[in-house]
């Protein structure tokens, strides 16, 4: 057992005295399911408020009880609620129902929402060793790569469940590492795919140029390649303790390469607290001065695969980073800024937009967060709102605030302008403040802070409605943080290799005693610990009655 | 509310808010369905209202139609919206149509101070941030009560500011400021609504929804800066000058100098 439950005890009274009951510290607020982050297999979970923050609490029968902040601010937590739009059924699944959620990814039919964004990982190599991986990807002997007809397989099984997708992300290990991953990117285009984003380190982008140029010439209008760049930081502490190494002037390489071929860049910073969330204005100003740039992701650090030891009741959440986020740039940005996405669940993912002009740094700087002139919750809160003032601004809103949103992308620029319709200053001003705003859509920089879930912090609950998804060679589409959690990337990453993969246990504090290192830099449980069967079976509340 | 434009030539001795209120500048600043609250506030004002299905409702300044569509969509009420601007009629009319809730929602062009309703034909009013735009606060109080049925209810949220507080940047303007210039007291409204035959029933305050609001002025503010700079100071706005003036407001608001309440009141019986 690593951990108690936390017995509330009245402690000891006086003798003769009497006794008095005592509240709990914390106001129960979900019952859910989730896992053991050491065996895996599904436990009970519920869902705390203490001290103004969540808590996810589980407890393994023989692992013990295990917590993890989940939300650091309850109020936004709660009111995050009302962000949460009814799923679309996708055209297709690809698994039964048979032991229930997590279990049977997936999608499953008791899924909630389809796929948003479906991600491809095309290798597990990688020509970098980050102290912080969630694919646990390196320079590895034993890892495998998907070939031509796997890749037009995990596509055709897309298109399928989506009949017109609208965004694919090859991801891996390195995907620009794979030498056939322009034909993966055309046998994408090739489908009803709308978009596609590369997810990748940079390296290859800041040294050549001809690849940059083979990348660009894909980029058309309606079938835009954007790049998805990992960038965590400006400092060189940064890089160091999350990359292992100085990546600045490749990155600054990478990026200008981009904006002369005419690249769209996310910048994706991985949020390592005490490491770089010092630095979260920093990459937004970094960003905006930078031509190539049009939006940021912010994504606290995800405990699965390889990363640094952490504490499960201090790690960093979406409303941690949207808070600092304000207070680095208070001069152009509120907490309030920033509005959950609906098509997901809601406390997954937040997002704002912005316009600006002028060169930051500059007097004349100017940024405007989208949110401040439209009421965004007049259009995107799904439970109050039974009638909306403008069902074509909601259209466009529930497109912008959404996973498969991307700058660079047709459908992300048209969106901007059709929102825009909401300003209307009527006709009286002699301004037409939509158009002009629809013509600042080049000039629109979006900031997304997404906190994925990983094996200490995953419910069920969020996890149902999850609609970014791996796809896998196999033809299964599993929610990104089922993968990373619960056994699956172990799973397909076994199967393909060949080589045993034993489950990956999370770095955190309380585990300390019992992990050990893998052969990939993660850790997992040492001998006696380990997981007796992936994707387990729920262990509670199974349909067993007590007599 | 809180307009940097220069002083204004004829406008000025007209009622000074509904001037400006009907003006170019505030019409680029506000949009023109805008109200403190938003939706959210419009709700709780139909709550309080305690509205519910098949209620005769009048919604006076009606603007596009975003509250009195809420009203019949969400509370299955019948309302008819009055506005003074035909090209907000003929939206809204259209919004009515294309949301499928026309044959309980109507719009029509019409003042408040002559509303262009029968006597007693309604069981609830609502006018949001409109009623301190009134230039004869009296005679709209007066034709508010009028059209309510005795026992009808009226829902008024509007902007609150304490004159004698005011700080000079924003009193020196007040003649140019939208809805703060002619906007009263809390106490003072309800006098309005009390002579007129009316019994306020409850007061609240929502001074975050003008706070909001004022987020919202400076962010269009450097939006027009952004696309239409020219056009802009062409109208009359300053936008050297205001900086000085937001912050002014901010400050008034976080004073509690300038708010928003929301008030309900009954018709006597």
């Amino acid at each position: 057992m690593i951990g108690a439950e936390p017995a509330p005890s009245p402690g000891p009274a006086p003798t003769g005295a009497v006794l008095r009951k005592q509240d709990r510290d914390e106001v129960f607020i979900e019952y859910t399911k989730s896992i053991c982050p050491v065996c895996k297999v599904v436990v009970d979970g519920q869902v705390n408020i203490r001290d103004g923050k969540v808590y996810l609490r589980k407890r393994c029968r023989d692992h013990g009880v295990f917590e993890a902040l989940v939300y650091g601010d309850a109020q936004m937590y709660l009111d995050s609620a009302r962000f949460n739009k009814p799923g679309t059924i996708p055209l297709s699944f690809q698994t039964e129902v048979r032991d229930g959620c997590p279990s049977d990814c997936g999608l499953c039919p008791e899924h909630k929402q389809h796929a948003c964004l479906g991600i491809i990982e095309v290798n597990t190599g990688c020509n970098l060793d980050c102290p912080i991986c969630f694919a646990d990807s390196g320079h590895q002997p034993d890892g495998y790569s998907i070939t031509l007809e796997q890749c037009e397989r995990m596509l055709d099984v897309f298109v399928e469940s989506e009949g017109e997708a609208e965004v694919v992300m090859f991801s891996g290990g390195e995907p620009t590492i794979h030498k056939q991953i322009l034909e993966f990117i055309d046998a994408a285009q090739a489908r009803p795919i709308r978009s596609v984003n590369l997810n990748t380190n940079g390296l290859r982008l800041a040294s050549d140029k001809a690849f940059v140029a083979a990348l660009a010439q894909r980029n058309q209008p309606a079938w835009a390649v954007n790049i998805y760049l990992q960038f965590d930081g400006l400092e060189e502490r940064t890089h160091r303790e999350i990359r292992g190494r100085d990546l600045r002037a490749i990155k600054r390489r990478a990026l200008d390469n981009c904006a002369e071929a005419g690249l769209t860049v996310t910048l994706v910073a991985a949020v390592e607290r005490g490491v770089n969330d010092h630095e979260l204005g920093a990459i937004i100003e970094y960003g905006l001065a930078h031509p190539a740039v049009r939006s940021v992701s912010f994504q606290p650090v995800t405990h699965s695969g390889r990363h640094v030891e952490f504490d499960p009741l201090t790690r960093l959440t979406n409303s941690d980073i949207i808070h600092a986020i304000a207070q680095q740039l208070p001069d152009w940005f509120q907490a309030k800024d920033f509005f959950p996405v609906p098509c997901c669940f809601p406390a997954c993912r937040s997002i704002t937009y912005l316009l600006s002009e002028g060169t930051p740094g500059t007097p004349e700087f100017t940024v405007v967060p989208i949110p401040r002139l439209l009421n965004v919750e007049d259009y995107l809160d799904y439970i109050s709102n039974r009638v909306v003032p403008d069902l074509a601004v909601r259209e466009a809103l529930e497109k912008l605030w959404s996973a498969s949103a991307f700058m660079g992308t047709d459908t992300t620029r048209d969106r901007l302008a059709q929102a825009a319709a909401a300003l209307d200053c009527g006709d009286a001003c002699g301004i037409n403040l939509p158009e002009a705003v629809a013509n600042l859509t080049d000039r629109a920089f979006m900031i997304v802070v997404q906190d994925f879930q990983d094996p200490y912090t995953l419910n069920v609950k969020q996890l149902m409605k999850c609609c970014v998804e791996e796809i896998t060679p196999d033809g299964r589409l599993i929610p990104f943080c089922a993968y990373n959690s619960v056994g699956y990337r172990e799973q397909v990453r076994e199967h393909m290799s060949g080589v045993p993969v034993a489950d990956v246990v999370p770095n955190a504090l309380p585990l300390r005693p019992i992990l050990t290192d893998s052969p990939y830099g993660s850790k997992i449980a040492r001998n006696g610990h380990d997981g007796r069967s992936r994707s387990a079976a729920d262990a509670t509340n199974v349909g067993r009655r007590i007599r | 509310m809180n307009v940097p434009i220069q002083p204004p030539s004829a406008a000025e001795t007209k009622a000074c808010c509904a001037a400006a209120y009907g003006s170019d500048v505030v019409a680029l600043l506000l949009g023109e369905s805008y109200h403190p609250g938003g939706l959210g506030l419009t709700r709780r004002l139909a709550d309080r209202l305690r509205l519910s299905g098949g209620d005769r409702v009048l919604d006076v300044a009606s603007g596009r139609g975003a509250s009195a569509l809420l009203l019949s969509g969400e509370y299955d009420a019948d309302v008819t919206g009055v506005d003074l601007s035909p090209t907000n009629i003929a939206l809204a009319n259209d919004a009515a149509r294309s949301t499928g809730l026309a044959d309980q929602t109507r719009f029509e062009l019409g003042d408040a101070e002559r509303l262009p309703v029968g006597d007693a034909d309604f069981d609830a009013v609502v006018c949001e941030c409109a009623f301190c735009t009134f230039p004869d606060k009296p005679t709209a109080a007066a034709e508010l009560a009028r059209v309510l049925r005795p026992g009808g209810r009226l829902g008024i949220t509007d902007v609150t500011v304490d004159p004698t507080r005011l700080p000079p940047e924003l009193s020196g303007l007040s003649g140019r400021i939208a809805c703060v210039a002619d906007a009263r007291p809390l106490d003072e409204y309800t006098d309005i609504l009390t002579g007129a035959g009316l019994t306020a029933t409850r007061t609240e305050r929502h001074d975050a929804a003008i706070a909001a609001m004022l987020d919202q002025i400076e962010a269009r503010l450097m939006l027009v800066r952004m696309t239409a700079r020219d056009q802009a100071e062409a109208l009359g706005v300053d936008f050297d000058r205001a900086p000085t003036l937001i912050a002014a407001a901010r400050a008034a608001i976080g004073d509690g100098v300038i708010g928003y309440a929301l008030i309900t009141a009954q018709k006597t019986v």
